[in-house]
């Protein structure tokens, strides 16, 4: 199973996004500035893009999901229940992986946008995908149900996950890393030989590298961990 | 002082809160009413029970800026410049004040050179500046920001919270989920479902914090003997 990028390229504003490499099963995590083409990057892995140069190979994918920055967008449904059923999703367990239980008849726009985005995440992993794109997840949500969704995303390794996100602190671990540079994708490759080309990389993460202490990957755990190593 | 007083309204359930001037950053789960009681403080909802009063008044009664969770989605201007002058403009202040007004806060926050961008090709960062310039425009005495930074990279909100520091503003209210911005602030409001679970300095809200997620990173650092690096 892969989803490949042969030498892609989309205009977006005045400047032209590319993107090459080969997605394996396994957690991705595409790291970048503001503006700098994840969001792009995410619709074009879920099919919803069509880039103006090359081309992308979907191999042994099947069932695909993207989970939109702002979940407001994908909403279908006037109540949470119908919104669950819109996914195919068993009510009262998405429900309850929501922590929502209780408001099953409630409009999803009288939720916080907190509430929203864990309803959203909720439906999604109700399934399993082939490809999951997840573009910021974490937005919004607080550090409780942050850690709740990085166990989600690390029980889905076996599929090919796509994570695009900003977040600094409350982290899955990953298999890969990606970083965009100047609107191009770059491959820093697997964990945690990646690290030391990660400009983007978690405070915590460099400064513990720069203690020469690599841990053995970005979760919480282990960066503890690696911390405990330091002897001073 | 932010006096607010036997307030009820949604979820939210206030005896009290005092709040001094300065920074203040109001955190919590989610749906615990953090946007709902900056909407409140605005005077965007009117409490069905007690009262808020800034500096003594109610909110419909002083300047109040509001910066918005999605600044590219509300600016009603093509013109970076256009959209600063717009609160202004809609108060019928004379021309040159205006041009004049404008430059200043275009100044203050560091946007001088976009003034004549069209606002759609502004860079998300820069958008966010946008708003905080058009909300300071009119000078309010409280500015509130809806989790203006959770859209960005860290970078960007970190430079995005320089400005702020400098701006002058007496009360300056903000919602977030980065517990380390909430850990610089001068006061700190934890909500968790509808009330106050904490208030006051950053020190006081975070002890006995230190075994839960809601204990600032950068601190957990501090004690792991790390340097911060940015």
């Amino acid at each position: 199973m892969e989803l490949a990028f042969d030498q892609v390229a989309i205009r977006r504003g005045s400047s032209d996004i590319r993107a090459s490499g080969h997605f394996g099963p396994g957690v991705h995590l595409v790291s970048g500035r503001v503006g700098a083409g994840k969001s792009t990057l995410a619709a074009m892995a879920a099919g919803l893009l069509i880039p103006t140069e090359g081309r992308i190979r979907r191999e042994g994918v099947i069932t695909s999901m993207l989970s939109f920055q702002f979940p407001e967008w994908q909403l279908t449904g006037n109540t949470l229940r119908e919104e669950i059923r819109s996914y195919g999703g068993e009510e009262d367990d998405v429900l309850a992986r929501a922590g929502l239980v209780g408001r099953g008849d409630d409009d999803p726009l009288s939720l916080s946008r907190g509430e929203l985005k864990k309803l959203n995440l909720a439906c999604i992993f109700g399934k399993t995908w082939d490809l999951l794109v997840l573009d910021e997840p974490f937005g919004a949500l607080d550090c409780i149900r942050k850690r709740e969704v990085c166990r989600w995303i690390e029980a889905r390794r076996s599929s090919i996950v796509i994570l695009c996100t900003h977040e600094q602190h409350i982290l899955p671990r990953i298999d890969a890393l990606w970083e965009f540079q100047d609107h191009q994708l770059i491959s820093r490759g697997t964990i945690p030989g990646a690290f030391a080309d990660w400009n983007l990389a978690p405070t915590a993460l460099k400064a513990l590298i720069s203690r020469g202490i690599i841990p053995a990957n970005i979760s919480e755990r282990d960066l503890r961990e690696a911390a405990c190593r330091i002897q001073d | 002082m932010i006096h607010v007083t036997d307030l009820r309204f949604g979820i939210l359930d206030i005896p009290s809160l005092i709040l001094p001037a300065g920074h203040i950053v109001v955190i919590g789960p989610n749906g615990s009413g953090k946007t709902t009681f900056l909407r409140l403080l605005a005077g965007m909802e009117e409490p069905v029970q007690g009262s808020i009063l800034l500096e003594g008044k109610a909110p419909g009664e002083t300047r109040i800026g509001w910066v918005h969770e999605f600044p590219g989605q509300n600016s009603l201007f093509i013109r970076v410049g256009e959209e600063l002058a717009s609160p202004l403009r809609f108060h019928h202040l004379p021309c040159e004040g205006i041009s004049r007004k404008v430059k200043e806060i275009a100044e203050q926050v560091g946007i001088s050179h976009l003034l004549d961008r069209d606002l759609a090709t502004l860079s998300g960062g820069e958008q966010v500046l946008t708003a905080l310039a058009t909300a300071m425009v009119s000078m309010p005495r409280t500015l509130i920001l809806d989790e203006w930074d959770s859209h960005v990279d860290a970078l960007t909100a970190g430079m995005l919270q320089e400005q702020l520091s400098r701006i002058g503003v007496p009360f300056v209210v903000q919602c977030t989920q980065n517990i380390d911005l909430a850990a610089a602030a001068d006061t700190v409001v934890f909500l968790s479902g509808g009330r106050v679970k904490a208030s006051g300095p950053p020190g006081e809200v975070f002890s006995g914090c230190e075994d839960s997620c809601w204990y600032p990173p950068a601190w957990r650092c501090r004690e792991w003997n790390l340097p911060l690096i940015r």
